[in-house]
């Protein structure tokens, strides 16, 4: 399986990764975006399995990149992965089509509560 | 009435950032007042809406240098500036946006700012403030609202 992560912190990418591993994901094949555009591209070329994406980024954010993909016709499954997770952001992500959101900071069994669903 | 986040709250929400991915010893960040470098690092992030104003993050270069170390899993001595300012934006996005959703909505968070020195928003005060210290540096989270 591919997980590709989407966010424009470098830092935050390798600790989204980190955490997958430690949650268990090691065997899966992670790649990463540094944008919404970017990972129009890296869809368009590698389709991953499913999108882990942060919320606010710079030149297209984690909802247009959703409303995007989805528009597009692509179905693989989203979730937000944001330190923004109020009541109105989780129906904001559900409504635009997101599986989940998972709140930074996160732990290994918040990837695992909603990954091993998508991922089994 | 509108409830504006306690600086407990901010100290609460620093903690959970800072052990989740910074330091896994909840001791090493204690509540201490301290002197603030005029060459700190600030980290900030805006919020538009129902709440205008900021959360701003400030801690000496020691502790932005660390801090970015702990983040990226690296050796102090090897962090670059591109780091120092990815990590502390990030830091204050995940405060900020904690913060956030204490808050009255619907706001917007910007992007992360982060700049060496004091940064000042026009129009808007300070309304909490939390000190602490990480490692012997100090750490200041401080929470500002337009004024009406």
């Amino acid at each position: 399986m591919r997980i590709l992560i989407v966010d424009d912190s470098r830092a935050m990418r390798m600790i989204v990764a980190r955490t997958l591993r430690l949650a268990g994901y090691d065997e899966h094949e992670l790649i990463e975006a540094v944008d919404g555009l970017h990972a129009l591209e890296v869809v368009a070329q590698e389709p991953p399995d499913v999108v882990l994406c942060d919320w606010n980024m710079p030149q297209m954010s984690g909802l247009e990149l959703l409303t995007a993909l989805r528009s597009a016709g692509w179905r693989i499954p989203f979730g937000f992965v944001t330190s923004e997770a109020s009541p109105q952001m989780r129906a904001a992500a559900l409504e635009a089509g997101a599986m989940f959101l998972v709140a930074k900071p996160f732990t290994p069994e918040d990837f695992q509560d909603v990954l091993d669903p998508v991922l089994a | 009435m509108t409830y504006i986040p306690s600086a407990d709250d901010l100290e609460v929400i620093t903690r959970e950032v800072w052990t989740s991915f910074l330091d896994g010893d909840p001791s090493g960040l204690i509540a201490e007042s301290g002197d603030m470098p005029a060459d700190k690092i600030t980290g900030c992030v805006y919020l538009s809406g129902a709440y205008t104003g900021s959360i701003m993050l400030q801690c000496s270069p020691p502790a932005a240098r660390d801090a970015a170390a702990a983040l990226y899993s690296i050796a102090p001595a090897s962090v670059t500036q591109t780091e120092v300012v990815d990590a502390l934006g990030e830091i204050a996005n995940m405060v900020g946006g904690n913060v956030k959703s204490m808050l009255p909505g619907p706001s917007t968070l910007s992007l992360p700012s982060v700049v060496q020195g004091q940064l000042s928003v026009p129009g808007t005060r300070m309304v909490r403030e939390v000190q602490l210290s990480w490692r012997a540096q100090p750490l200041f989270v401080s929470l500002w609202q337009q004024a009406s």
